[in-house]
């Protein structure tokens, strides 16, 4: 147990350290949100009156020095306060919602989905070295690999409209927004849920499979198989007992570099497919330096990834001791 | 069994321990062969990945003459030809074998639709020849030259696979567009195996606290969604950078988002690895840390390396396509696949003009190449393993 | 899909006459809270009556639009397309009273405005002077909420006017000199507000509403003071807040964040259709929230019925093909800017000599004359856009052909002997002319790199002007950026669309024509020394001449003034080649349901003037159900 507590604790710096990265990160970009804003509106033709601006920078805070800003911010997310987003001129939990959920729903379906396809495919082809199957499977996991994922949320959202009918982009029929949910919402939801899974999910598939086909080739080679087979153990039962008990440590292992990924990812596609997810707000409001908001959803997505990545170490040290003891052996 | 027992059959030649290697000199080879060798003759087993290779060699040899194998320069308009399909090259004419040509190329414009439609002229035709002297270019931006790999009798046009909405060859456009793309995927690959390994090996090694601090960068980096930190470094380049310090920027990002992976590979191998009797052998006999890492550990997982590093530079090219995409990347009038996606990012190309996608095909090409070899290599890299 | 429509039809009737209860309910609550008698919904006793001019018919009230925009600020653009303002411009561009029953005006000086009796908020409060006091005393000069005092807009040479409530209905402005200004902007698509729902407004402001109560309506909101809460709660332009009444004819009833507000019909709309059937016809504007990228993929698929915004010409061969399919129809409207996109010199620059040649009128004339307009309009507009110069479109009563022809005639060889009389003559082996330092001539126009399209005409200009040995960088950044660095001088040109009022009338400031303001692309620091006092004052004399018109026109008293006014400034502005102009006139694609009925065949997609489907009657539109089945 002192393992999961000493790994919690270390998760504090890692906060610290990731908060203070997003906040250079938001005010990197030259300029502020009543920059971007003004550019706006004159790219409208809408006038903008250069004193009420420098009373919002004021109201805003905007005025302030980057220590207090910062500060501020920190102190305030502790407690719960977010910040206030002034491109939507409401607090940030207000603004967020749903959207937060939406995210972890697709990331963790696209986990499964990723490994009930990689699974399978990566066993076969390892088992099956060089063969015409595991070619052909490794090949297509390739394939998804290899296409772009904007490209590919385009192209399948385009002629799942034409031949499906399913309309396009969102994550339901848009009569099921603002209603409350109801078993045809949640059917329209998956109806949709499809494409984006399916698209992010491809180009992790690929690697998956490749890393589980190499691993377990790895364990394959082991004496221990030799020895196991010599002993006569039937070959599904000699795959399953040890050399795939060990590959699972990688795959495990695996999920805190997968989660990143795949919300990047989910990112990119729901900016492309409009998703009600965090991707498309966060972007504009990156691109609009609404600064906490874009904070805000840095801060919750990097905490996802952290205790995503947390979950998969402490199942890695559950499955495999040598891990375990890491810190216990001292040269 | 029990008769055969005790009929031995006893040889009564003088017995000389090393008759066997003498008489097999194939097995000698084999035993006094460089590491690499053995290598190469694993490699060439994986015919997969051999042709991979081959594929993967030729490319970066076609991007040192872009300029003769592009029927066209990069930035060529062709006003009557805006939005061409590709245009079909025909080896018959009237069932009668003249080798390859182009019939005339006639643009209408459907005012009704706002479209250019296309339609061969049969009664002129424009031979198609190689290693021809074409348009005249400047080469590597060095010395005039004209050679091209494909030309068209004057007057014809050549566009293999179409043009887009300024009229400019995409063919060419794609072919150029390698020359940027791939470059990107190796020079970013060094950069982060370089980082990766260095950093990661000095994490793994020592352990304590370096890894503790090396554990937490990378566990930050790795935290972050990569598409915001894309999106804040590349508003970090100075917009006075000219489009070649971009790119290296671009590719620079690139590398820093990456070598986290290879470092924690490196690392947690290292972490199993140092406890192996070898090397704690190694460190007895006084061998210094980096030469323990170096000589007797990192040989250990070179598979596992080739496996990741191969498998990077995919995942760069695809990145350049992502930046691109976002509008982060390079800019035109830098052609690279990515541009060349994001310019084809929207429903009006999908639906009325699929052409200007093809660039996706060199893409998949050689990311599948790139995998396929790093698999070969993978298994190279382990040449005593069967 | 259309088959369906049918058997849904019976069902939408049955809600629409079930949701009259909560609407009776609410209308209830609004008797007990006390801030109004009982009133049935209705339009004023003098409504304003708009005549159906053929081929527009009398509608049937009822149904729903369906329309996307990309972001949830969008919906402000429902404020526009609604378009009810005190006065508003009709098609022809001419000042009408709109909410106003009539005004008065002495001298362009003195304005008495009066309402129309029995005009009520959409919460069914009356619509009085009172609106115009509250805004004037208690907001435009409380020292908290405009701690700069009124709007800018409304002094004039810093003077703020005389304001008077007359009586209930009648309020009056009154300025020492003219100010040809105020009622154009009160007709602008994003119009000054110089009134605001007092009865709602109150309970913000401590003036009225007691400290214990305001302190938990600014808790609840999460602000900082009461002033913030006030702001965040008065935007009538935002229509962002449920609960602020308007007299627009829909107002919104769905908080943010939200990807899909619902409008529904305000019931005490002041407009009603010739046959005295109150507008608005459609009940309920239903905005859906979509990214940009796929609206037009969404409009194909029939998911809007009225869809303009975001859709741009190269939509539209894809847009044509699902015509029949999906039951729409694309139409042609046009973009009224002066021209789609111009090349701004910046005048104040830093770099001295790029300085010196873009204040040389010969220099600018040379850089206009190289560019092959007809090229650009081929290959990008498929001919359908007019060639010439930035400056206002034939169809503007101000227009003269040598305003939009002066130097835009391509001819490479004038281009050519302009610049070698200038003196550069000096070229590089690449050919291109070098400054007099001996830098070669390569400019880097900045663009905020937004549109392919943009893109691409700068790709053709890169062609044109290799032709007179001057090579064109394009250098996209963000917008801000892009603006900081062309306001600072940093930027030798950059590049952005065209005047945004090309279709004036002389009684619309001619502003954007002279040094004003900062964000004038061509003399940013010379517009800020007019906005702020800050910057330089303009140096070249035609920059001079055209602020001393500006400071005629802003002082005239009389039409005929205002168009001699108008007529040299176009002329000078054209004749001194202040911005390159390329094409203009360009296609706007419009997608319109084969439901939606009164859409014109043409029309002028225009920001200002015309406020987008402003002037064309969002509220005459209606829903024809019974053509949607066939």
């Amino acid at each position: 147990m002192g393992y999961v507590l000493k790994r919690l604790l270390l998760m504090i710096p890692t906060l610290l350290l990731i908060s203070f990265v997003v906040f250079v990160i938001i005010q990197l970009p030259p300029g502020d949100y009543l920059e971007s804003y003004i550019a706006e509106l004159q790219a409208q033709g809408e006038s903008v009156d250069m004193e009420k601006v420098a009373y919002l920078r004021e109201e805003y805070g905007l005025d302030k020095s980057f220590g207090e800003q910062y500060l501020s911010w920190v102190t305030g997310f502790v407690q719960g306060d977010y910040g206030y987003s002034f491109e939507y001129d409401l607090p940030v939990s207000e603004v967020v919602g749903d959207r937060m959920y939406l995210t972890i729903l697709v990331s963790v379906l696209t986990i499964f989905f990723t490994w009930i396809i990689a699974f399978p495919i990566g066993l076969y082809s390892a088992t099956h070295q060089y063969s015409w199957g595991d070619y052909g499977l490794t090949f297509i996991g390739f394939i998804g690999l290899a296409t772009p994922n904007f490209l590919l949320a385009l192209v399948m959202l385009y002629f799942a409209n034409v031949y499906f009918g399913t309309s396009i982009g969102g994550l339901m029929d848009e009569a099921y927004i603002n209603e409350p949910w109801s078993w045809g919402k949640i059917k329209s939801v998956l109806e949709h849920l499809w494409i984006p899974v399916v698209v992010i999910g491809t180009s992790g598939t690929a690697g998956m499979i490749r890393r589980l086909r190499a691993n377990l080739l790895d364990e394959l080679h082991k004496p221990y198989v030799t020895t196991a087979r010599a002993k006569g153990l039937p070959e599904v039962r000699l795959l399953l007992k040890y050399p795939f008990r060990v590959s699972l440590n990688f795959f495990i292992a695996d999920i805190g570099s997968m989660l990143p990924s795949i919300i990047s990812g989910a990112e990119i596609v729901a900016l492309v497919l409009s998703l009600p997810t965090t991707g498309p707000m966060l972007l504009g409001a990156l691109q609009s330096q609404d600064m906490y908001l874009a904070g805000s959803f840095l801060m919750f997505l990097s905490l996802l990834t952290v205790i995503g990545v947390l979950i998969s170490d402490l199942l890695l040290a559950v499955l495999d001791p040598r891990i375990r003891l890491e810190g216990g052996v001292k040269k | 069994m029990s008769q055969l027992a005790n009929e031995h059959y006893v040889c009564d030649d003088p017995y000389d321990p090393l008759s066997i290697e003498q008489a097999q000199a194939e097995q000698q080879t084999f035993y006094l062969a460089s590491q690499w060798q053995l290598m190469w003759w694993k490699f060439k087993k994986h015919k997969l990945a051999l042709y991979s290779g081959v594929f993967v060699i030729l490319l970066y040899l076609s991007i040192l003459v872009c300029e003769i194998l592009a029927p066209y320069d990069l930035h060529t308009r062709h006003v009557d030809s805006i939005y061409s399909p590709p245009q079909p090259v025909h080896l018959f004419d009237e069932g009668e074998w003249v080798g390859p040509f182009v019939y005339g190329w006639n643009q209408t414009l459907d005012m009704s639709r706002l479209l250019r439609v296309y339609s061969e002229d049969t009664s002129v035709k424009y031979d198609v020849s190689f290693f021809c002297s074409g348009k005249t270019y400047s080469f590597w931006g060095m010395f005039d030259a004209d050679l091209h790999l494909m030309c068209v009798e004057e007057g014809g046009t050549l566009f293999l696979l179409g043009t887009d909405r300024l009229g400019r060859d995409m063919l060419s456009r794609i072919i150029y567009g390698t020359r940027i793309s791939v470059t990107i995927g190796l020079i970013g690959i060094c950069l982060s195996m370089i980082m990766g390994i260095v950093i990661g090996s000095l994490a793994g090694y020592y352990g304590g606290w370096i890894d503790n601090i090396v554990q937490r960068i990378i566990e930050v980096i790795r935290s972050f969604p990569e598409l915001p930190l894309w999106m804040a470094l590349s508003a970090v380049i100075p917009v006075t950078w000219s489009p070649l310090w971009v790119f290296f920027g671009i590719t620079l990002i690139l590398a820093l988002m990456d070598w986290t992976g290879l470092a924690r590979a490196v690392r947690s191998k290292l972490l199993a690895l140092r406890e192996e009797d070898y090397a704690s052998a190694a460190q007895l006999m006084g061998a210094s840390p980096p030469r323990v890492i170096r000589k007797h550990l990192l040989p250990g997982f070179f598979s596992h390396l080739i496996a990741s590093a191969t498998l990077s530079i995919p995942a760069m090219i695809l990145g350049e396509t992502a930046l691109s995409f976002l509008g982060l990347g390079l800019r035109p009038p830098i052609t690279s696949w990515g541009v060349l996606l994001a310019e084809a990012q929207n429903v009006n190309v999908v639906a009325v003009y699929p052409w200007l996608m093809l660039p996706v095909v060199p893409v998949i090409c050689v990311i599948l190449a790139f995998n396929f070899l790093g698999d070969g290599l993978r298994d190279a890299a382990d040449p005593y393993k069967h | 899909m259309l088959s369906k429509m049918t058997v849904k039809r019976p069902g939408k009737m049955k809600v629409k006459m079930k949701s009259n209860l909560p609407r009776l309910l609410a209308t209830l609550l609004v008797v007990i809270s006390g801030s109004a008698l009982a009133i049935d919904p209705q339009p004023p006793e003098t409504p304003l009556i708009i005549s159906l001019e053929s081929p527009m018919q009398a509608g049937v009230r009822g149904g729903t639009l369906r329309m996307m925009m990309a972001k949830a600020k969008d919906i402000r653009m429902l404020n526009v397309y609604g378009y009810s303002r005190l006065v508003g411009f009709d098609t022809k561009f001419e000042l009408q009273p709109d909410i106003l029953l009539g005004y008065e005006s002495e001298d362009d000086r003195v304005f008495t405005l009066h309402l129309r009796p029995g005009h009520r908020w959409s919460d069914g409060s009356p619509f009085t002077s009172e609106d115009f006091r509250f805004y004037w005393k208690d907001v435009a000069n409380n020292t908290e909420l405009s701690p700069f005092g009124p709007p800018k807009s409304l002094l004039v040479d810093d003077q703020p006017p005389l304001f008077e409530v007359l009586d209930e209905l009648t309020v009056r402005y009154t300025w020492k000199t003219p100010n040809p200004h105020f009622l154009p902007l009160l007709a602008g698509p994003r119009p000054l507000y110089i009134f605001a729902p007092a009865h709602y407004m109150r309970q913000f402001h401590p003036y009225y509403s007691d400290a214990e109560r305001l302190e938990v309506l600014q808790k609840e909101a999460k602000k900082r003071n009461w002033v913030a809460l006030f702001k965040s709660k008065s935007h009538p332009y935002k229509m962002d807040n449920p609960e602020l009444p308007t007299l627009q004819p829909w107002h919104n009833t769905t908080y943010k964040p939200s990807d899909r507000f619902v409008f529904k019909r305000n019931q005490f709309f002041h407009r009603v259709d010739s046959d005295g059937q109150q507008l608005p016809y459609i009940d309920e504007v239903v905005v859906n929230i979509v990214s940009s990228s796929l609206i037009a993929a969404k409009s194909r698929a029939g998911e809007s019925d009225l869809q303009a915004r975001y859709i741009r010409l190269d939509n539209y061969t894809f847009l044509k093909e699902g015509e029949s399919q999906n039951n729409y129809q694309v139409r042609f409207w046009r973009a009224a800017r002066g021209s789609q996109f111009a090349l701004y010199p910046n005048l104040n620059a830093t770099d001295e000599q790029w300085r010196t040649l873009n204040q040389n009128v010969n220099y600018r004339r040379a850089l206009s004359l190289a560019v092959n307009r007809h090229e650009i309009n081929q290959v990008i507009y498929y001919g359908l856009a007019t060639e010439g110069g930035n400056t206002v479109l034939p169809e503007s009563l101000l227009y003269q052909d040598k305003f939009m022809n002066a130097w835009t005639q391509y001819d490479p060889a004038k281009a050519n002997k302009l610049l070698d009389e200038l003196g550069l003559v000096e070229r590089d082996d690449r050919g291109i002319r070098l400054l007099p330092d001996g830098r070669s001539m390569e400019i880097i126009v900045h663009s905020a790199g937004e549109e392919t399209e943009e893109t691409d005409v700068l790709q053709l200009l890169h062609d044109h002007w290799m032709d007179i040995g001057i090579k064109l960088h394009i250098r996209p950044s963000q917008r801000e950026v892009f603006r900081n660095r062309v306001f600072s001088g940093d930027a030798v040109m950059s590049v952005w669309k065209g005047l945004d009022n090309a279709l004036p009338t002389s009684n619309m400031s001619p502003w954007e024509l002279a040094p004003y303001s900062q964000q004038q692309l061509q003399w940013p620091m010379w517009g800020n020394f007019y906005e702020t006092g800050k910057g330089n004052p303009p140096t070249i004399p035609k920059a001079i001449r055209l602020r001393e018109l500006q400071d005629e026109w802003e002082h005239s008293t009389s039409k005929l003034q205002r168009w001699d006014i108008w007529q040299e400034m176009l002329d000078i502005y054209s004749d001194q080649v202040f911005s390159i102009g390329t094409v203009s006139g360009i296609m706007q694609p419009i997608v319109v349901s084969n439901r939606l009925r009164n859409v014109p065949q043409e029309g002028w997609f225009s920001w200002e003037p015309g406020a987008y489907f402003g002037v064309y009657h969002l509220d005459m539109f209606w829903l024809d159900d019974s053509k949607g089945v066939q």
